[in-house]
């Protein structure tokens, strides 16, 4: 099920859709005849239970601590947050009822539905809201993602239905930041260590599902929470299963064990349309996730400090080719760090056409021609080479492949190295200890991306390892953060990206598309998907009795 | 190796056999570049993942390749790796060997327990974690597999040593006034090189595994090269319906080692004269 990505931003070890089969199946698993038509029409009913899979195990079910996307996608049906993203991602109340901006745009001021209850049957509040906040703005509270709310000089709450902040200056983030920030129970937490409570293992929400049993190395099961503050869900169980091996994952679709899973381009577009059986019981979907992938310079080595090798070799790679041979076509050309089709992607802008000739211009102007005859380009005797690190992704692996061939022929000798996330993270990019690398930015909806392009955060650790800096675009990010009016913020954001793309610090390789595979037992889902993505609408999904497994029938 | 003796191990048919297959390893491996209908590394995203055909004998892998080119450069790397990697070991073991055995006291004692502490170590993960911090690339490969795998020769060479030194002949030219160089190159180590040939030839086996497990781990020899390893690496992604990716490596590294394994036992059966007698 695909959440919001509450998270500022965090750069992705898998791009949605990057998941890739492995494994020992034999073609044609014996499919036992099945009579069930997955195609009637079912009228909506309660019950049933989801099974889905997801490869590792949360460390603990408090988003702000533990993180990772598995604890994300669980929390997210048990914790609300004040505002949420409809479908068609535009900001609605979710445990607010309403939100008012003052004059001077600086005080947002939340008023609570009223009758809110947690899980346990206790009232909440605005009490919850401001606990919250003082936790995720707390420094003992291990959390990545404090920055955003400690911009806040004054929260309060002065009746139990409303919640106020207040910002030194206009923050234009900070409703997208409440959005993303899942609000906690005092009366639970109060006192408690965050970091280490029993809390994490034991969650008590407000949202549609409650836990119901956690068994360690196998599953979570959550269930229908009656006091749920937005109504109740059509489904009675959600289960996760943990399955780190994505080939078991899809043996465990095919044997209708799992209802859903995130399928790779090869099963997408060559194995599902080559299996009718599949296809008549399993239903696919195809939506663009909020993230792209991209070869990134250091720009403090050279040669990359001179934007003429840049440019030459976003020249020399041809985007078409990695799109049609890495995710046979299933995904989009990418010339702004936005989401492709979406109001902050500049609609004038094109990638950088695939010309090996303006490529070698380049190049020479730069200094680089084939003095010595051996097919590398060279400079003052030096040859131009070097290293193109990524991490272990099928797709990240067949695109630096594909790149390797192309600036050869422009004569740039490239080599390749593939390294397990963590070292990579650890050794390298936290170091700056890089020439070149292939990975993926995976963004939240909010335009700001400050934290990835200003030139202040550059220390080890944040996000702008490359070493970007230009003093138009750090004016312009300064100043999106401050305008709240979204024409105006997006007239910024599209200067922004212009110059990006003409800078080509990094070069955009593509925006690959989610390809979630759900069984047709499932109904409700929109189809084609919304701009939230399918997952927008969980708690309208259902399951027909009829259509339902492993359950005891009267009949 | 005597004449008489070569022709003594070929007579047995396993190690017939086995040489048969090496030796044609090594005929595709040399003549790879002339054989190969493609260049291995030639990326064609208009011919992804096809079936075995006219066209491409062994199909093509993820990124067009063609898998039958792959495979024959990929022999080369087996080869190299295992020659490389067991000439390194054995060239260490036989010093060291030579070393314990001969001189025996202390040396003897502070050699063998540098091979008790090697040996304590799982020899697979003790070179995965001397990869993980080198570059992961062939020559790195060929190197670390040889710097881990000389025990085995060392105890082997030491025994020899041991028992060769005690013998008559040692004794008569030792009495004689031959220097220990003498005695080390002209007596004792001749006399030990049947063991040493056998165990060399079933250690290349081992190596041609160790590599094929590095690169399908990721770390052994890197794109675009190609290895048996990481072709296999890359049939596991789609074997559900692409199993030439996984079938060819998979029968080469099987093959491959069972032609060293046979060659080697052959070997043993064939020169050892107590093993001959047993097994006849």
């Amino acid at each position: 099920m695909t959440t919001i990505n509450n998270h500022p931003i965090v750069p992705m070890r898998l791009l949605i859709g990057a998941f890739i089969l492995s494994g020992l199946a034999g073609c044609g698993a014996p499919e036992h005849t099945t009579t069930v038509d997955y195609d009637g029409d079912y009228p909506v009913e309660q019950g049933g239970s989801l099974v889905e899979a997801t490869r590792g195990e949360p460390s603990g079910l408090i988003p702000m601590i533990a993180g990772e996307s598995a604890a994300s996608a669980v929390a997210a049906n048990i914790f609300n947050s004040l505002l949420k993203y409809d479908k068609n991602l535009e900001l609605e109340g979710e445990l607010a009822k309403s939100w008012q901006v003052s004059p001077d745009q600086k005080t947002i001021t939340f008023t609570l539905k009223p009758g809110l209850k947690w899980a346990d049957g206790q009232p909440l509040t605005s009490a919850d809201a401001l606990f919250t906040w003082q936790l995720v703005t707390d420094d003992n509270t291990r959390t990545p993602y404090g920055a955003d709310y400690k911009l806040v000089t004054k929260a309060e709450a002065p009746d139990p239905l409303t919640f106020r902040v207040t910002y030194p200056q206009p923050y234009a983030p900070a409703l997208d930041s409440w959005a993303g920030l899942q609000i906690l129970p005092e009366h639970l937490l109060k006192g408690q260590d965050i970091n280490t409570t029993a809390f994490r293992r034991n969650p008590v929400g407000s949202h549609y599902y409650q836990l119901k049993e956690w068994r360690n190395g196998e599953r979570i099961t959550l269930t229908r929470n009656p006091n749920a503050t937005q109504g109740q869900a059509n489904i009675d169980q959600l289960v996760t299963r943990f399955i780190p091996d994505e080939a078991s994952q899809f043996l465990e679709l095919m044997a209708n064990n799992i209802d859903s899973m995130a399928l790779n381009p090869i099963q997408y577009a060559r194995i599902f349309p080559a299996r009718p059986d599949l296809n008549s019981k399993i239903g696919l979907y195809k939506e663009l996730g909020n993230s792209y992938t991209y070869l990134g310079f250091n720009l403090k080595h050279k040669p990359f400090d001179d934007i003429r090798v840049r440019q030459a070799i976003n020249y020399a790679i041809d985007k078409q080719e990695l799109i049609d041979g890495v995710l046979l076509g299933l995904g989009e050309p990418v010339a702004s760090p936005y989401k492709p089709g979406t109001r902050w992607t500049n609609p004038k802008l094109k990638p950088y056409p695939y010309d090996t000739a303006k490529a070698i211009d380049l190049l020479k102007a730069a200094g680089y021609e084939d003095h010595d005859g051996d097919g590398i380009v060279d400079k003052n005797g030096k040859p131009l080479s070097f290293e193109i690190l990524t991490n272990q992704n099928k797709q990240r692996e067949m695109s630096a492949v594909l790149i390797q061939r192309r600036l050869k022929e422009i004569g740039i000798d490239v080599t390749i190295r593939v390294l397990e996330w963590a070292s990579f993270v650890g050794r390298y990019i936290k170091t700056g200890d890089f020439d070149v690398v292939l990975l993926g930015w995976s963004l939240s909806l909010d335009p700001d991306q400050f934290s990835i392009w200003h030139s202040s955060q550059q220390a080890p650790g944040q996000f702008n390892f490359i070493g970007y800096h230009n003093p138009r675009v750090d004016s312009l990010l300064e100043r999106g953060r401050l305008e709240l009016d979204p024409d105006k913020r997006m007239v910024i954001y599209h200067e922004f990206a212009e110059i990006l793309l003409e800078d080509s610090p990094i070069v955009y390789l593509f925006a690959g598309y989610g390809l979630p595979a759900i069984h047709k037992r499932v109904k409700g889902i929109d189809n084609p998907a919304p701009p939230a993505g399918i997952g927008h609408n969980t708690y309208e999904w259902y399951i027909p009795r009829a259509l339902r497994r492993n359950e005891i029938s009267t009949q | 190796m005597r004449r008489d003796l070569v022709i003594k191990a070929l007579s047995n048919p396993l190690a017939l056999v086995g040489f048969v297959i090496i030796l044609g390893i090594l005929v595709v491996a040399t003549l790879a570049p002339y054989i190969a209908p493609y260049d291995p590394n030639a990326i064609d995203v208009k011919a992804i993942l096809l079936e075995p055909s006219a066209l491409h004998y062994m199909g093509t892998d993820g990124l067009g390749r063609d898998v039958f080119s792959r495979m024959l450069y990929g022999a080369r790397i087996s080869l190299l790796v295992g020659i490389v990697a067991v000439g390194i070991a054995t060239a260490i073991g036989v010093v060291l060997g030579a070393l314990a055995g001969y001189y025996r006291g202390w040396i003897d004692v502070v050699i063998m327990r540098m091979v008790d502490v090697m040996l304590s170590i799982p020899t697979f993960f003790l070179i995965l974690a001397v990869i993980a911090f080198l570059t992961p690339s062939i020559w790195n490969i060929m190197i670390v597999i040889g710097l881990t795998s000389w025990m085995g020769v060392t105890r082997l060479v030491r025994a020899e040593f041991l028992s060769l030194r005690e013998r008559e002949f040692v004794m008569a030219s030792q009495t004689l006034g031959a220097k220990d160089r003498r005695l080390i190159f002209k007596h004792l180590l001749p006399n030990s090189l049947t063991p040493i040939i056998v165990s060399s030839v079933l250690g290349v086996a081992s190596a041609v595994l160790i590599e094929s497990g590095l690169s399908f781990l990721g770390l052994g020899v890197q794109a675009p090269q190609a290895s048996w390893g990481n072709i296999l690496t890359d049939g596991k992604e789609y074997i559900q319906f692409a199993w030439w990716l996984s079938l060819f490596p998979g029968l080469a590294i099987l093959i491959t080692v069972l032609g060293y394994n046979l060659l080697g036992e052959g070997l043993r059966d064939a020169l050892d004269p107590r093993s001959a007698n047993k097994n006849k």
